[in-house]
């Protein structure tokens, strides 16, 4: 198959993180995988990227900051021309880091808050951190680095995106992202805390339409919608395969940050292989390429080149089937477990927080005879 | 800090545009082409668009940046309201300042 080149690349750095976030992107099982790339394999990795055709690059985790050598990744990166985007919880940020990631190369910091509000916040990290995190956010503006904030938004704190948007101008960010829980990995296990109403959706996205309008020019107001409440799917990742690769800390190649929840697939690693056969070559890359894996209803759908039937994850999740139309369509025959789930919800069941603890016991689980 | 509303409003010819930091302009090795670095985007530049970019030094006004394209591209007041419009465009975006 001829495939245009991948124009992002998401290098997971480590899955280290001192946060606990109920709705964390990382897999389930990320206790287990605790081998990292070098700084030398990591520098290879940008090169072969940048050759490939990538132009932007985002460094995230677990927290990316927990890597001593990140100067030199980012130093790395830049000389190779790549784009450079820090993803981070700010954590552990200094002034003299900062400077030195800059005088590096950085471009960009996109920084991760959980709530306008700190109790409600620190409820959802399971750490002590709101405070912490507005000083760094304080600080990356004052320092003049650019600086996007990131609020996941659920039902738990969507009745605030006004005070969130209201902190984000105060702190001084170029762009404020109000981006509704994806309900994969930890935050599919807590859906029944997360879940927003369709009220309560409706009322939050028109204060943000209403907030773009009013600081149009100041900063970027973006809300991104819950996909059980869309009746479309998302166009996930802007299709398989068909513009970014991620990379986890042990060096296995995904084209989604999710992909290892799908069962059956064997991820290339860039120890064995270069980007440039992964991308082109690999059977994970090239399974879901394209639309000649896909079934009815997608097959003939008049929609199939916007949203690439929305999210293989979520197919593999909800439906079983990872080439099975997204549920969050409504023309997808599982439709309804994503209908029912709307109205699954639930104070009563224990949060699962992210952490090694909580990751080792559903390994455990996983792995006991009929368990 | 007292930040400057700024709206859609054209932007005035005393406006000395420069790349808003964080924004960068390069060739793209794939297809020879310019496009504008962004963290949420590459965006492809057309010629025209790029040779604007090209002149958001910071030094140069909006007024002496239609001059240049005016002399380089020929007459008409369609440059002059073209650039006016896509940098107005861009600086709402965020990406020129």
């Amino acid at each position: 198959m001829n495939t245009s080149p991948p124009r992002s690349l998401v290098a997971e750095l480590t899955y280290r993180c001192p946060l606990g976030c109920l709705y964390c992107s990382n897999p389930l099982d990320f206790a287990k995988r605790r081998a990292e790339l070098s700084t030398g394999d990591w520098s290879r990795i940008f090169a072969q990227a940048a050759a490939l055709g990538v132009l932007q690059l985002h460094l995230t985790g677990g927290e990316p900051l927990l890597r001593d050598d990140l100067t030199e990744l980012t130093a790395a990166a830049r000389a190779c021309d790549l784009y450079i985007n820090l993803i981070t919880s700010g954590v552990g940020l200094t002034e003299a880091r900062l400077d030195a990631f800059r005088a590096a190369g950085l471009d960009h910091v996109q920084l991760s808050l959980q709530d306008g509000d700190e109790a409600g916040a620190d409820y959802v990290a399971g750490a002590g951190v709101h405070r912490r995190k507005l000083a760094v956010a304080r600080m990356i503006a004052r320092m003049k680095i650019p600086l996007t904030l990131n609020f996941v938004v659920h039902r738990l704190n969507l009745d605030r995106v006004g005070a969130m948007i209201d902190l984000a101008a105060e702190l001084g960010a170029r762009r404020v992202e109000l981006a509704s829980v994806q309900f994969h990995g930890w935050a599919l296990l807590n859906r029944a805390h997360l879940m927003p109403t369709p009220e309560q959706n409706d009322r939050a996205e028109a204060i943000a339409r209403g907030a773009a309008e009013r600081m149009r020019g100041l900063m970027q107001v973006v809300f991104v919608r819950n996909d059980y409440l869309a009746g479309r799917p998302k166009p996930c990742m802007g299709g398989w395969g068909r513009g970014t690769i991620v990379i986890d800390p042990a060096g296995y190649a995904m084209p989604c940050q999710a992909a290892a929840s799908i069962a059956g697939l064997e991820f290339p690693n860039v120890r064995t292989a270069t980007l440039g056969e992964i991308w082109r070559d690999s059977s994970v890359f090239n399974a879901f390429r394209g639309y000649d894996w896909m079934k009815e209803p997608c097959r003939t759908c008049p929609e199939r080149e916007r949203d690439f039937g929305g999210c293989r994850c979520q197919a593999f999740a909800l439906a079983g089937d990872a080439a099975a139309a997204d549920p969050a369509c409504e023309f997808s025959p599982h439709h309804r477990t994503v209908i029912s789930a709307r109205t699954e919800l639930s104070e009563r069941i224990n949060p699962v927080y992210r952490t090694a603890r909580s990751s080792r016991d559903i390994v455990h689980r996983n792995n006991s005879p009929g368990g | 800090m007292a930040r400057r509303r700024m709206n859609s409003d054209a932007p005035d010819g005393g406006w000395r545009p420069r790349l808003a930091a964080g924004v960068r302009l390069r060739v793209d090795p794939a297809d020879g082409r310019e496009r504008l670095l962004f963290p949420e985007a590459a965006l492809e530049l057309n010629e025209t668009a790029a040779a604007i970019v090209r002149l958001c030094d910071g030094r140069r006004s909006l007024a002496e940046i239609v001059g240049e394209l005016t002399g380089r591209y020929g007459t008409t007041g369609a440059i002059a309201r073209e650039t006016a419009e896509f940098l107005g465009a861009m600086r709402e975006r965020r990406l020129v300042e």
